[in-house]
């Protein structure tokens, strides 16, 4: 069984590995090549997936997009931590030891 | 073996393909192809084929664009660079096998070699437009295309569609005027199997040339058709929609065992990205018993010029 775990803002997170993306139509999309597994991951999604090239913490991650879109912080973390949550889940990114 | 071997020029896949192997079911042609052109030529390969790296007991890959493999008792292929195939056949193979590699096989990774994206189905014209057939072996492809050529529908392509990208719209090139039929499928379309020559002696699949029926000049390729048979239920119509249209167009690619093999699946990947999103699809499904095509050509045709119901 994989460890369930819930990020936080201090949490440093990265690109994992072995996936494809492109873009379609101003839409980010991935393919995960070892699970064979298609992603949408939009364009919000696309920003916060070009935000995560290098190791950055959570709280960089959610300011860099606040900056990007011009919206409230405590909306935006919540929205970015949701996504995060989701690719960490499907291990499309990997969190790092602080 | 000589040194003056006799080179043809024959059209098919937008490829002018200078070929020292006779390949009489494609028109013969002057000019370079939209694709430009290819050589095909014999050549000793023995030694070289120990030398190239293997990815399986038959298939071998250089990192300088070359794909070899070997089929025993008819050759060992090399396909290179995208223009060039060498064929080196074992003694006393079967002519007509070699062919079908050199048609079939060989110019799937010659293709993809040259950024050409290779579907495996069948394409017809309606409206000026190339829509694919396309779906697994026995799925009903070449049946479906040849019930519609019986409706006066014209042929661009039968088992490879070669397309190609121009500005974003995915262009459907002509392969060549020939279909390959399953025995079964040619009793139901009221023809005599004995009156084609089979494509070689162990397969079941007849060929039937389509000269007054194939269109000749790419189209652009408007919309996809995946065909499925189902133990039962009745013919029926549905969208394939979103990320599942990556799926469908990447298990319907011509070799596609290839792609990952070529190391070329980010290329496949964008490639497919480009258009996916605006290239209409659906999924046709047939009972297993039956003849289902006209039942398919209505609810094909009423997809194409009203949509399908999401």
């Amino acid at each position: 069984m994989r460890k369930i775990t819930t990020l936080h803002p201090s949490d440093i997170v990265v690109q994992a590995e072995g996936n494809i993306v492109s873009d379609m139509d101003g839409e980010k999309v991935m393919l995960s090549v070892q699970k064979g597994k298609y992603y949408n991951l939009g364009e919000v999604g696309g920003d916060i997936w070009n935000a995560l090239s290098k190791p950055a913490t959570v709280a960089e991650i959610t300011s860099t997009i606040e900056r990007a879109y011009e919206v409230k912080a405590d909306i935006c973390q919540q929205d970015v931590i949701s996504f995060l949550q989701h690719l960490l889940d499907e291990e499309l990114i990997t969190l790092l030891d602080a | 073996m000589t040194n003056t071997a006799q080179r043809l020029s024959y059209k098919a896949f937008g490829l002018q393909i200078n070929s020292e192997f006779p390949l009489p079911e494609l028109p013969t042609c002057d000019d370079p192809g939209i694709l430009g052109a290819i050589s095909v030529t014999r050549e000793e390969l023995s030694s070289k084929w120990q030398e190239i790296p293997k990815l399986s007991s038959h298939i071998g890959v250089s990192s300088d664009h070359e794909v070899m493999f070997q089929v025993p008792e008819i050759a060992i292929f090399s396909i290179r660079d995208g223009h060039s195939i060498v064929v080196s056949p074992f003694a006393a193979a079967d002519e007509d096998c070699i062919r079908l590699y050199i048609l079939g096989s060989c110019m799937g990774v010659l293709l993809m070699q040259r950024n050409i994206l290779p579907l495996h189905g069948s394409a017809i014209v309606v409206n000026n437009k190339a829509y694919a057939l396309l779906g697994q072996s026995g799925a009903g492809k070449s049946t479906l295309a040849s019930y519609l050529m019986d409706q006066g529908y014209y042929m661009i392509s039968d088992d490879v569609i070669p397309i190609m990208l121009t500005e974003g719209v995915p262009l459907a090139i002509p392969g060549y005027p020939q279909q390959k039929l399953w025995e079964q499928s040619l009793q139901h379309l009221g023809l005599q199997s004995s009156e084609y020559r089979p494509l070689f002696k162990r397969e079941t699949k007849f060929a039937v040339p389509v000269h007054n029926q194939f269109h000749n000049e790419p189209l652009p390729l408007a919309g996809v058709f995946e065909l499925e048979v189902k133990s039962e239920g009745s013919v029926a119509i549905g969208p394939i929609q979103g990320l599942e249209k990556f799926n469908t167009l990447f298990n319907h690619t011509y070799q596609k065992l290839m792609i990952d093999r070529m190391g070329i699946r980010e290329w496949h990947f964008s490639t497919l990205a480009r258009f996916v999103n605006r290239l209409p699809m659906y999924r046709l499904s047939r009972p297993a018993d039956g003849f289902s095509a006209p039942r398919q050509t209505s609810l094909l045709l009423e997809a194409i010029y009203e949509g399908v119901d999401q």
